[in-house]
């Protein structure tokens, strides 16, 4: 099986509920001791379903999968199944408790992401218009924060709903209240049931973790997480024991407005970028100057090039 | 309700005691009232009840126009209107009502994830039944909302609401779903709240919390609701414990008026005896 999600710089500076669903597949998978080969990529159009994170299986009935609970569904099938050991009580709860996230943690997290107007124009969109290839880097964030500001209008009832403080503080209350009672709910306990992780802790992780990891500029959410000392051993725990390679230290993006060494290391094609623009210029101005006549390029035959400039140069003379 | 608002009322809440005249209103009971206004009100009659609080239970046709947040029940007490389940167990609790305060940290929050599971799924597929199936939005959801009012406005306002629900079904998902995927996925919430009820009298051992309130509230009237098709009415019937619950809780906080408020349906429904 083939994981597809989005390349590896992008991959903790964007929480929207794609990664959501990515790091909860992955997270299960993982538990589940799938085996995964996970392959990154910038260009949502070129994942076999269209839009990122895909599953693409090895079987020809199955083909591609995108949404997190049929992929679930399909490792369930392959035998690889993280809540074999709960009881039914447990199995109950860990409904119960992803409802509990859906109604009051996901709408803030995407409110913080998309809608809050400080950490959308500073980090999400600018993040996507450089990472993302053209055209979509200007089609696709626009439209996700429409999308997304639409969906709380209508979830809340209020069609004249506007991103503000108001409503920002009711989001947020009800996300640190859901996260007060998760943290209630774990105790000192290593995962939510037992010893080994399940479906819940894949889902709980997948939506906290993003959190921990991203700095926003408006961090409230981050501030009560960091507060909630049991919740954020047991992200950093799990981490460190499923997923190694992403690192346990957070890779700070400060948003800056001047560009110094570090920042050439972190873009690649700034270099190529200059180059092509500084061409870009001279080729225009050159192109210009040609159309104006203020230069013109003459041929002149191989043996009368040695008495040739001074000919173009009479004639250039003669001409302004 | 907005954060500055509910603490204001909380505030004033807390100065007077439960008055007598309390009244809760709702939709009128025989011909307008639907599926989940029904649920949502018998929920907060059995809340307020198993806190003993008295309420009078008042129908009136534009009652979901009366509302402050545009959802009913909503209850009038003194010179306050508060709307919603949720919202009116944070006011009773001002008052010194509460009726999960014997509760710790890990019941308490395994509480709140119970009710927004009825909300998310029981309260989710009932609007769904109602108004994104169109047999029975044919039959019997504009019908009956849009039945105090005359010819153009009752078409008017009836394919407003279903216009507006199935944007909201459209939001969270929900409009690519068939209708046995909303029986199913009815079938595992009551699955769910039924083992965690197991042989418990209540959901919380001997004394009940508003999550039996709000289970009570659905699954009773989904019970005793005649809809174009019993498929509902079944999946809840094969979880006898369920049933029982609910039989114990008609018994014990709504005996004295059976006539009144119990026998609940769009015809003259029998109660669960």
């Amino acid at each position: 099986m083939a994981f597809i999600i989005w390349s590896h710089e992008l991959y903790w500076k964007m929480f929207a509920h794609l990664f959501l669903c990515l790091s909860f597949s992955q997270a299960y998978a993982k538990f589940a001791g799938a085996p995964l080969k996970v392959h990154k990529i910038t260009n949502p159009w070129r994942s076999p379903t269209g839009t990122l994170p895909a599953l693409k299986t090895t079987e020809e009935s199955t083909g591609s999968l995108s949404k997190p609970s049929n992929i679930i569904i399909h490792l369930r099938k392959q035998k690889y199944n993280a809540d074999y050991d709960l009881s039914a009580k447990e199995g109950a709860d860990t409904l119960a408790f992803v409802s509990l996230l859906e109604e009051k943690l996901l709408p803030a997290l995407i409110y913080t992401q998309w809608v809050d107007s400080k950490n959308y124009v500073d980090v999400t969109r600018r993040w996507y218009a450089e990472n993302i290839p053209f055209p979509l880097n200007f089609l696709l964030p626009n439209r996700i924060h429409n999308q997304q500001l639409e969906r709380l209008r209508l979830v809340r009832g209020d069609p004249t709903l506007e991103p503000g403080e108001q409503l920002e503080k009711e989001l947020y209350h009800d996300a640190l209240e859901c996260m007060t009672l998760l943290s209630q709910r774990l105790g000192s306990h290593k995962f939510f049931f037992g010893d080994s992780p399940s479906s819940l802790d894949a889902y709980v992780f997948g939506h906290l973790a993003p959190l921990l990891k991203v700095k926003l500029p408006n961090g409230k959410l981050q501030q009560h997480l960091n507060s909630l000392d049991n919740l954020r051993h047991y992200c950093t725990n799990i981490l460190i024991l499923y997923f190694p390679s992403e690192g346990g230290e957070p890779p700070i993006r400060k948003v800056s407005v001047h560009s110094d060494g570090s920042d050439f290391d972190s873009e690649p094609h700034k270099r190529r970028k200059q180059i092509l623009s500084v061409l870009f210029a001279m080729g225009s101005m050159l192109g210009y100057a040609i159309l104006m006549g203020i230069v013109s390029i003459q041929h002149i035959r191989p043996q009368a090039a040695l008495v040739g400039p001074r000919h173009i140069e009479e004639e250039g003379e003669e001409e302004e | 309700m907005s954060l500055a608002v509910e603490a204001f009322v909380s505030q004033i809440a807390a100065a007077e005691p439960w008055p007598e005249n309390a009244t809760l209103y709702q939709p009128l009971r025989e011909d307008q009232i639907l599926l989940s206004d029904c649920a949502s009100s018998l929920a907060v009659q059995a809340y307020l009840r198993m806190c003993n609080l008295p309420v009078h239970v008042s129908c009136r046709s534009n009652a979901e126009y009366m509302s402050p947040s545009g959802k009913v029940p909503f209850v009038h007490v003194g010179n306050q209107v508060v709307s919603e389940l949720g919202p009116i167990v944070q006011f009773t609790k001002a008052k010194g009502h509460s009726l999960s305060d014997g509760l710790d940290d890990v019941q308490r929050a395994e509480m709140k994830a119970y009710m927004e599971l009825v909300n998310n799924m029981l309260l989710t597929a009932e609007l769904y039944i109602q108004w994104c199936d169109d047999t029975t939005a044919t039959e019997i959801s504009r019908p009956r909302y849009s039945s105090p009012y005359s010819w153009p406005l009752n078409q008017i306002l009836a394919y407003q609401k279903q216009w507006e629900v199935r944007r909201k079904m459209n939001a969270i998902g929900w409009a690519g779903k068939s209708l046995e995927q909303v029986y199913e996925d009815v079938s595992q919430c009551c699955q769910a709240l039924s083992q965690r009820l197991g042989t418990q009298p209540y959901f919380f051992n001997k004394q009940p919390t508003e999550l039996d309130a709000l289970v009570f509230g659905h699954l009773f009237t989904i019970l005793t609701t005649r809809l174009t098709s019993d498929e509902l009415g079944e999946k809840i019937k094969s979880y006898s414990n369920l049933l029982a619950f609910c039989r114990r809780i008609e018994q014990s906080y709504f005996e004295d008026s059976q006539a009144g408020s119990s026998s609940r349906g769009y015809s003259k429904g029998p109660s669960l005896f």
